[in-house]
């Protein structure tokens, strides 16, 4: 029996097969097709010859939804909010983070202002109904959003996250009078407070799930057609995967699937490795991203915000999301000076087309990319699978703009850019790890993607990690994380409860309560597993007063209300340096992810008697940053025979990345063919 | 020296800066730090010159250096490793007594090499009223608590009668010891950071880069000066009363750029005000300065080097300049006045950088009692968005925070509701008064309603941009004002500016703010924006008829 995961990104749609007899893994890709990618998933399956009807699971991971949100290409969209609220979607929250910017500019709402309608009813902040739902009003709306050509609603009342029930009466109103829209309610999203941010969810969730269904239904009849039939799943933002029709409900859970996948690619790495606190770093043609995980298990937030930058508040959207954080510096992010003179890197990219100069397709501007070559970290002949040379030439003449301006040569030049290029990443790992409160000393760093091994012996030396470790197929972290993640949902109810009134089984009661949606998400879900399911229950905890919270992990052992106090005093220590023993706390937000505990592929060991003459391919001269030019060896990663150690400094070349191991480093090769670096 | 390393140094700078922010927003107790996000946090060099501020609020652009100089005066020799310093001073250096300094001196082997500064709006610090700034302050006694540089900490022991001292001259300790705690903690982490980054990098190199990035900044604005054209710019308005007199107080700004300076010249600005809608030069200079780095380059890190080639000529004893003992309360509102001054003087200067005029400042609404629900006291601070005026490329922004702030939330409505004995009865974009026409419209200000739920609740406030408008630009015309409305018992009454006043359960209270500038002339507004305002119901068709000349309306 074979797993398949199939990951499509922006370039390439990546394929890797897991043989569950042998324990082999084997990748493919092939270009994407954007107009349709379902076309691109049929020809890497193709393009692999597996014997279709041995396919035992099947894990999907797409960029569709993200795309149709950051393309503006979802489809007409209206609101239906509570009377008196309409504006609360273009209002948002009024911050100004531009705040030196006399022509300040907000986030365009998805839906414009004549399609945002309000209907008469109130319900309290204590969940009780203070004005009656009139469905009666609604039908003028109707009308006009037939006569506009509507093609989805979204539904958000005040305080649903307490009471529900108007949201679904509307909901079932307009189903009969108005079949063929596609409608979302906030309260089947998120059952957190803030109108604001719930409205947006789900006027998000209803702008792509047209498109979602239809591509969705498409790809399952291709899927059929191929002879593949066991169950379908896609990859969830949250590390989970759900069926092909919860995703087609819900299809805002998708929207950061992909570094979600990668993160999970890490969790699996730590479980062959024996490792449990990971930071994750990858590295693409982009950004690079940056995750922590502790004791095995990725961190999940619901402070996600689309489109977030320092001076952009960004479109909030309340669905769990693997916490990471991303920052514009990948192999095509562009070097410049800013108006004082001082060399930045990113976030402009030169993507993949043009891409970098040294691509010579047109691109003239000087890459992260160009610099690693120039450095000679990156062999120009053997890049992106040979499957086209780097033109060193052209990355020099690129190169040359900073290095005149700096004064300096053309390597110093390249140097430079790579530095800048690693103080942002690793302000952006710190901002995972020692400014959360995480010491990474007791951390692993894994590097994924194909830039992730060029810097991850640098930055893993720098942030003082006790290991860096490069697994096999680098550039397929995402669709090798998909392989070993789990079916999971997610639900969450806010509801206050003051330390001194809490009673442990009114607690219990609630997440009993969540519990049964949990099963009852899993058994109204064909393709989902009904057996197996694994609850973890996390608590939004604050001290009286605070506004935000913070999330305690609480274990069946610990559920006595003073055990969990003395828990969320510890977490706040460690996330603000300080607890505050004597106030009062109070209970927030009730979290539980429930999840089915899927087999994980067993990897088997690969162990070899290769000798380490054959794997070395040439030495040639490498700047290592701070740490200078040296004539460093070259491996060939194939040929690299398990079990043995060298030192640095030294280059591991392979088809989808290179590895740098700095001087005063060691390389291990373990029995898993990864690369160990201390 | 090695440029790129100091520049990667300097990033690292303002990462320090931007956690500090993080830890304090996270850990503190009250709403207008956590939700409101009045603070701000950074680093100044061992000479007191600010280096790094948090991107968080811009009222503090200025008053960083003025803080931590005035420690460095009155402690000169005796600043110790361990020591941590509060102070609020409104008149040289600050805004009003609520925003608390907390400042924190660095060593690095026995070496004095840097500050760390944390200020935040505490939501009560004394005074006459619940929140400190009564309108009806006239003297800074009346304000709260002064603290004139007193340390908090001495050599890493904590001085508990200070805290004993506050505790009991604060209406809401808890509130005010909690955010006080979270202003430590900021500090404290900004030194660890700075410690780590002067072990990596050596503290030589440190120093160097606190000259190097003053100077780079200082060069781009000095550059952004030579690109101005010389001249004297000269630019009044009117403060619409106060709240011991309804009477106009006019304001005045004198600009002249030459070659490589700008002075800004107040002089011929009233005096006349006893109430506490003034300002100290230290707010009036950060204003500035804030108004100043958004036509130079808004995106820049934000240090005093910038400010280097800015003089400030103003008398003592005016709105804009007030001193020992004038009460400061409502400083943001008279402030923000300067800061428009300044900004209507740069808007004819530079085109592409400015806008018309703006609702102003944050028309907060306080109100406080006890909660029915529990018998708990409650305070509701809350500043309000507005209306931005309209530029040279696209429309104002509708419903916004003003000038002084920046990312500063409005309130979540659950949230209030759950948090205070109020229900909103509505919050829209407030298209009934009108807006700033032009060939690009104003933004449109709020609407937000509450209606009381229970007896006895104070509400006052104190309004600007009441009677005059925000001001329209190259033909477009001015937008509406800021005022509140309340009704009880049947009766309505239009209020601006009120000492504390009681309302009771049923009694409702609308907020409203007012709408931003136009751009241009109406006439040339494009059709099709004409068309979408309409059909999204921002304008009326008469509106459309008689100001956009747009024929064929149904």
């Amino acid at each position: 029996m074979t797993r398949l995961a199939i990951d499509i990104g922006g370039t390439f749609t990546d394929l890797i097969l897991f043989n569950e007899k042998n324990g082999k893994l084997t990748a493919y890709k092939s270009l994407s097709t954007p107009s349709d990618p379902s076309s691109g998933v049929v020809n890497t399956i193709n393009l692999s010859k597996i014997d279709t009807a041995n396919i035992s699971f099947f894990v999907h991971g797409g960029t569709t939804v993200i795309n149709a949100i950051t393309e503006r290409k979802g489809v007409k969209t209206a609101l239906i909010t509570t009377l008196g609220f309409r504006d609360i979607l273009g209002i948002m929250r009024g911050n100004r983070p531009d705040m030196y910017n006399l022509k300040p500019k907000k986030p365009t709402p998805f839906v414009d202002r004549k399609l945002r309608f309000e209907v008469k009813e109130r319900v309290t902040s204590e969940g009780k109904i203070l004005t009656p739902l009139n469905l009666e009003s609604l039908d003028e709306i109707i009308d006009i959003c037939k006569k506009n050509k509507v093609e989805s609603i979204a539904i958000q009342f005040l305080h649903s996250y307490l009471f529900t029930e108007n949201e679904k009466k509307c909901s079932e109103y307009i189903k009969k009078k108005f079949p063929e829209v596609s409608i979302t309610i906030s309260s089947d999203i998120t059952r957190e407070w803030r109108e604001f941010e719930r409205a947006n969810t789900a006027v998000l969730n209803a702008y792509v799930q047209p498109i979602v269904l239809k591509y969705f239904d498409n790809l399952e009849k291709k899927l059929n057609d191929l002879g593949i039939n066991c169950g379908f799943t896609a990859m969830q933002s949250n590390g989970g995967t759900t069926s092909f029709n919860g995703a087609k409900r819900q299809p805002i859970t998708l929207v950061e699937s992909g570094p979600a996948a990668g993160v999970n690619g890490a969790v699996l790495v730590g479980n062959l490795t024996n490792k449990k606190n990971i930071i994750y770093f990858d590295v693409g043609g982009t950004t690079t991203k940056c995750a922590l995980i502790e004791n095995g298990k990725p961190k999940v937030t619901t402070e996600y915000k689309l489109e977030w930058t320092r001076f952009n508040p960004g479109y909030p959207i309340r669905v769990p999301v693997t916490d990471l954080v991303e920052i514009g510096a990948g192999g095509g992010s562009i070097a410049w000076f800013d108006s004082g003179g001082s060399l930045k890197v990113g976030p402009q990219s030169a993507g993949a087309d043009p891409g970098p100069s040294s691509y010579n397709k047109g691109g003239i501007e000087p890459t992260i990319t160009d610099a690693k070559l120039i450095t000679g970290v990156i062999n120009p002949k053997n890049f992106a699978s040979g499957q086209f040379e780097l033109k060193k030439k052209l990355a020099e003449k690129a190169i040359n703009k900073i290095a005149s301006v700096l004064g300096v040569d053309l390597i110093t030049a390249a140097s430079s850019i790579v530095r800048v290029a690693e103080a942002n990443m690793i302000n952006a790992l710190k901002l995972v790890s020692i400014q959360r409160g995480y010491d990474p000393r007791d951390f692993v760093l894994v590097a994924g993607g194909g830039g992730g091994p060029m810097h991850a012996c640098t930055l893993g030396k720098e942030l003082g990690v006790s290991e860096i470790i490069v697994p096999p197929y680098p550039g397929y972290f995402s669709a090798w994380g998909m392989l070993a993640t789990d079916q999971r949902s997610d639900f969450a109810i806010t509801s206050l409860i003051r330390s001194e009134n809490a009673d442990i089984n009114k607690i219990l009661s609630i997440f009993n309560k969540l519990e049964e949606d949990a099963k009852n998400y899993f058994l109204s879900n064909n393709d989902l597993d009904k057996n197996i399911i694994d609850f973890e229950k996390r608590i939004d905890m604050r001290y009286l007063g605070q506004e935000h919270t913070v999330t305690v992990t609480v274990t069946e052992k610990e559920f006595d209300i003073e055990k969990i106090l003395k828990i969320f005093h510890l977490e706040h220590k460690k996330a603000y340096t300080f607890s505050l023993d004597n106030t009062s706390i109070e209970f927030v937000t009730f979290r539980l992810s429930a999840s089915s505990n899927s087999p994980k592929p067993k990897i088997k060991e690969i162990s070899n008697n290769y000798k380490i003459d054959d794997s070395i391919l040439e030495k040639r001269e490498v700047n290592f940053g701070e740490d200078g030019l040296h004539k460093a060896t070259v491996y060939n990663r194939n040929k690299l025979p398990t079990g043995i150690e060298i030192d640095g400094p030294l280059i591991v070349e392979e088809d989808s990345t290179v590895t740098m191991v700095l001087p005063n480093q060691k390389l291990t090769v373990d029995n898993f063919g990864f690369l160990r670096i201390k | 020296m090695d440029k790129v390393t100091l520049d990667i140094i300097w990033g690292k700078l303002q990462a320090t800066s931007d956690e500090m922010g993080v830890i304090l927003a996270k850990a503190s107790m009250s709403p207008v730090i956590y939700e409101v996000l009045d603070f701000a946090c950074g680093l100044c060099d061992n000479k007191g010159e600010c280096i790094s501020i948090q991107n968080g609020i811009t009222i503090f652009t200025g008053t960083f250096t003025s803080d931590v100089q005035i420690i460095l005066k009155k402690f000169d020799k005796d600043i110790n490793n361990g020591d941590i310093f509060l102070l609020n001073d409104p008149h040289y250096s600050g805004t009003h007594l609520n925003d608390v300094s907390v400042i924190k001196p660095i060593f690095v082997n026995d070496k004095l090499i840097a500050f760390a500064i944390a200020d935040a709006h505490w939501a009560d610090i004394g005074g006459s009223a619940p929140g400190s700034i009564s309108p009806q302050a006239s003297e800074i006694y009346q304000e709260g608590v002064q603290l004139p540089g007193v340390r908090l900490y001495k050599k890493g022991e904590i001085q508990k009668d200070i805290i004993d001292i506050i505790s009991s001259n604060v209406r809401y300790p808890t509130l005010a010891i909690g955010d006080l705690n979270a202003e430590v903690a900021a500090v404290n982490i900004a030194e660890k950071r700075l410690n780590e980054i002067v072990k990596k990098y050596g503290a030589d190199k440190v120093f160097t880069t606190f000259e190097y990035l003053k100077n780079t900044s200082e060069k781009i604005s000095i550059k952004a000066i030579q690109n101005m054209p010389n001249g004297i710019y000269e630019v009044e308005d009117i403060i619409d009363g106060d709240s011991f007199k309804e009477d106009p107080i006019p304001i005045k700004l004198k600009l002249t750029i030459k070659d490589e300076e700008i002075e800004f010249d107040f002089d011929g600005t009233s005096d006349f005000s006893e109430s506490p809608l003034k300002c100290g030069k230290g707010a009036l200079f950060s204003q500035i300065k804030t108004v100043f780095k958004s036509v130079v380059d808004p995106h820049g890190f934000s240090n005093e080097g910038w400010f280097r080639p800015l003089k400030l000529k103003i008398p003592d004893g005016t709105v804009f300049s007030a001193t020992y003992p004038e009460s400061t309360g409502w400083y943001f509102e008279t402030s923000s006045y300067a800061a428009d001054l300044v900004w209507k003087a740069f808007a004819s200067i530079i085109k592409n950088k400015t806008s018309a005029g703006h609702y102003l400042a944050l028309s907060p609404s306080f109100l406080y009692g006890t909660d029915h629900r529990n018998n708990e006291p409650f305070f509701a601070l809350e500043p309000h968005c507005g209306g931005w005026g309209a530029s040279n490329d696209s429309d104002g922004t509708s419903g916004l925070i003003g000038i002084l702030d920046g990312d500063t939330y409005n309130y979540s409505i659950e949230l209030f509701e759950n948090k205070f004995p109020m229900r909103c009865n509505q919050f829209k974009f407030n298209t009934e008064d009108g807006v700033g026409h032009g060939e690009f419209r104003g933004g449109f200000g709020l609407i937000r309603e509450y209606e009381l739920l229970c007896d006895d609740v104070s509400f006052y406030c104190a309004d600007g941009r009441t009677k005059t408008k925000p001001w329209g630009i190259y033909g477009g015309t001015e937008g509406s004002n800021n005022y509140k409305i309340i009704r009880s018992n049947g009766k309505e009454r239009k209020i601006t500016i009120t000492p504390p006043i009681k309302l009771n359960k049923g009694d409702t209270l609308k907020i409203v703010t007012a709408s931003g500038g136009g751009y241009g002339k109406p006439e040339n507004r494009e059709r099709k924006r004409v068309l979408d305002d309409l059909e999204n119901e921002f304008i009326t068709p008469e509106i459309a008829q008689s100001v956009y000349k747009l024929k064929d309306v149904k």
